[in-house]
């Protein structure tokens, strides 16, 4: 068995399937649309390097019946014809190492599938676009040009992807992390979905709850006749989720109906990315989703009242830091709603204090000598800013990033710093009262009311308490 | 000699801002009565005042100061500490990157709760300053009032593998950074630099 067929079956594991493949399995298995693919296992990677980094000849004679299955799904045809299919070729290890191996998209773009495709969208412009990228991508990648013959172009990338697995920065990444270099990675082939097909086409992304509160309310964003990286770039408006219910009713119920068994299934917030071709909806991943604290406290309770985690579960799912940082003051919200920013950086070290900016080291440390909340605001810091910073409420800079001496020294204080708003920022701002929210990054005008109590005190309160069940059931045992 | 000691002094008053007396001594190698009496004389003219136990520079003080530094920079070889600075350039950075990944990882603060990370921190940073020091004795070499950072780096490091992590990066104590920082601040004045200009280029932020 040279490939593997994803058709939601169970019966392979994730150390064989390598991550990739493993999360299509998991939703196939679902019953949800996912762009068809097949995978060449972590076994075939060992195989590969055994033989002095070559395909084994089982792997070149089957690829033909393996994208029989991807076309037979998407009613396309690899390379050819009015309507070609095109593939992604990704890594996919059984442990996650993001970003360390290569992944080559569109691939199968020869200048006649340019040509059907620029019908097809209707737009040349966009497939000669993705041709560009494409041909970009290959040569990075693979080392040479793309060959005209595209099954000669899906052997090149099966084997640059298997060879990422010895590049350098994969080599580092797992040295540094105590990964063994012996299980390799796995190679998914996938059809390729066009969110800019047509006006029934559309791409997005969607969070099973509220990723900022943990409100149990779907929240996601999406762009109608757009590719995905549209939605990255920022370079188009994106539209909330209700104006898909309104456009396409029916991919929507059933984008929501997917976020939630999919949720179920994983027993965590997802966050998912869609594509709509034509009118029929394929996910295309879903992972667990990234949180705000406040978000992280008030979901792990209500995850374990919905009952999809055990009361230790939640208060396993809730770590120091993010407790820590939910009980953190913050901006009353109406007032931050219509407060102006003054200013936006990079928040350096954090918590929110509101002040009068005050540009002279000298200066501050006299008014805070007085008793005033000062703000000192420099274009950098220098040695002999340090004892204005340690009477300061918070620190701001024009210069400078994360390791910036303004930021070591803010976090050793413990005191809220921005760095790097800009020249000719903040050190304009002398004399002015602001608030400083070091969370967000955002210098606001004026001394905003600040709200010391948790945003979701009984949520804590719920957490404590199970907390306190798990530490007496633990004392009941070991006495 | 006097000259020099006056540069030293004031000129570490620049750096710290505002120091004790013990905190001047002990960065100066000097004992505590001779810095004292050192102090009481600049008070006296004019160059710095004391406050809550604290020494401050005077407007005349940083005056007094900058002709000093400036005399010192005609005495010495423009060139060669040009060149040493541009050799501290990637160091620092490193040396940056390593103090973030003490005190922050992943994103969020380090919580101090993984000995085995922290310990591979401070070895390397250990060994970056290991790898730093014929650069620093070249320093020495070209401006001779840098010796003082030898010993300084040396009882800063001699606390930390005493197991005293406060002596690595914090604040108003002479901890590795603070003397890193300072002896930064003094590469780029002895290099004719200015912090804002090296800091709008990348160098020094």
């Amino acid at each position: 068995m040279a490939i593997i067929i994803l058709d939601g079956g169970a019966n392979h594991s994730r150390e064989l399937l390598g991550g990739k493949a493993w999360s299509i399995q998991r939703m196939l298995g679902l019953g949800i649309a996912v762009p068809p693919a097949f995978v060449l296992s972590t076994d075939e990677c060992g195989r590969y390097f055994a033989a002095g980094g070559k395909l084994p000849d089982g792997v070149t004679a089957a690829l033909p019946a393996a994208m029989n299955h991807l076309e037979t799904v998407t009613g396309r045809k690899f390379a050819r014809g009015p309507r070609p299919l095109l593939v992604s070729v990704r890594s996919g290890a059984p442990v996650s190492m993001p970003g360390m191996m290569d992944t080559v998209l569109n691939l199968g773009l020869t200048p006649e599938v340019e040509h059907a495709m620029g019908r097809e969208t209707t737009s040349a412009v966009f497939a000669a676009d993705t041709r560009r990228r494409f041909e970009q991508q290959y040569r990075d990648v693979v080392g040479h040009a793309p060959d005209p013959d595209p099954w000669r172009q899906l052997e090149g990338a099966i084997c640059a992807v298997f060879d990422s697995w010895h590049s350098r920065r994969a080599t580092v990444y797992r040295a540094e992390r105590g990964i063994d270099d012996g299980i390799g990675t796995a190679v998914t082939v996938q059809a390729m979905v066009f969110g800019n097909l047509d006006e029934r086409s559309g791409t997005g992304v969607v969070f099973t709850r509220n990723p900022s509160t943990g409100a149990a309310q779907p929240f996601g964003e999406w762009l109608p006749q757009a590719q995905g990286e549209d939605v990255v770039s920022g370079s188009h408006d994106a539209l909330p989720l209700a104006a898909m219910a309104e456009r396409m009713p029916a991919a929507h119920a059933q984008l929501i109906r997917h976020a939630q068994q999919l949720e179920t299934a994983e027993r965590d917030m997802q966050d998912i990315e869609f594509t709509i071709e034509s009118g029929q909806l394929w996910l295309l991943q879903s992972r667990a989703a990234k949180r705000s604290a406040v978000a992280a406290v008030h979901l792990a309770v209500t995850l374990q009242r919905e009952g999809l985690i055990t009361s230790q579960e939640a208060v396993a799912r809730v770590s120091a830091d993010q407790l820590k940082r939910a009980l953190q003051p913050h901006i009353e919200a109406t007032a931050r709603a219509t407060a102006r920013v003054l200013a936006r950086g990079k928040p350096a070290s954090p918590g929110i204090r509101s002040g009068l900016v005050v540009c002279s080291n000298a200066e501050a440390e006299d008014r805070a000598d007085a008793g005033e909340a000062v703000v000192l605001a420099r274009p950098t810091t220098d040695p002999e800013d340090v004892p204005a910073m340690m009477g300061a409420a918070a620190v701001i800079t024009e210069l400078g990033g994360a390791t910036s001496h303004a930021a070591v020294v803010s976090r050793e204080l413990g005191i809220p710093c921005i760095v790097g708003c800009g020249v000719g920022t903040v050190t304009t701002l002398g004399k002015r009262q602001v608030t400083v929210d070091a969370e967000s990054g955002e210098i606001f005008d004026g001394a905003l009311p600040i709200v010391t109590a948790p945003a979701h005190q009984e949520d804590v309160a719920q957490l404590a308490e199970w907390a306190a069940q798990e530490l007496a059931r633990g004392t009941t045992l070991t006495h | 000699m006097k000259i020099l000691g006056d540069l030293a002094t004031l000129q570490l008053l620049r750096l710290k801002g505002r120091a004790a007396v013990d905190v001047l001594a002990c960065a100066l190698g000097a004992n505590l009565p001779v810095i004292a009496q050192d102090l009481i004389r600049l008070c006296a003219a004019g160059y710095c005042h004391e406050g809550a136990a604290r020494y401050r520079l005077t407007p005349a003080g940083r005056e007094h100061l900058n002709a000093l530094l400036d005399s010192e920079r005609a005495a010495l070889d423009g060139p060669t500490l040009t060149g040493l600075y541009e050799a501290f350039t990637p160091v620092n950075h490193d040396y940056k990157r390593l103090i973030h990944a003490w005190q922050a990882r992943d994103g969020a603060p380090n919580t101090h709760t993984d000995k085995a990370y922290d310990d591979e921190v401070v070895r390397q940073i250990r060994d970056l300053h290991q790898r730093f020091e014929p650069l620093l004795g070249r320093m020495i070499d070209a401006a001779p009032r840098l010796a003082g950072y030898t010993e300084r780096f040396n009882a800063a490091l001699g606390k930390i593998a005493g197991g005293d992590m406060a002596w690595l990066t914090r604040p108003m104590i002479d901890s590795h950074h603070t003397i890193w920082f300072e002896l930064h601040e003094d590469l780029i004045g002895l290099a004719g630099h200015t912090r804002q200009a090296e800091a709008e280029a990348g160098r020094a932020d």
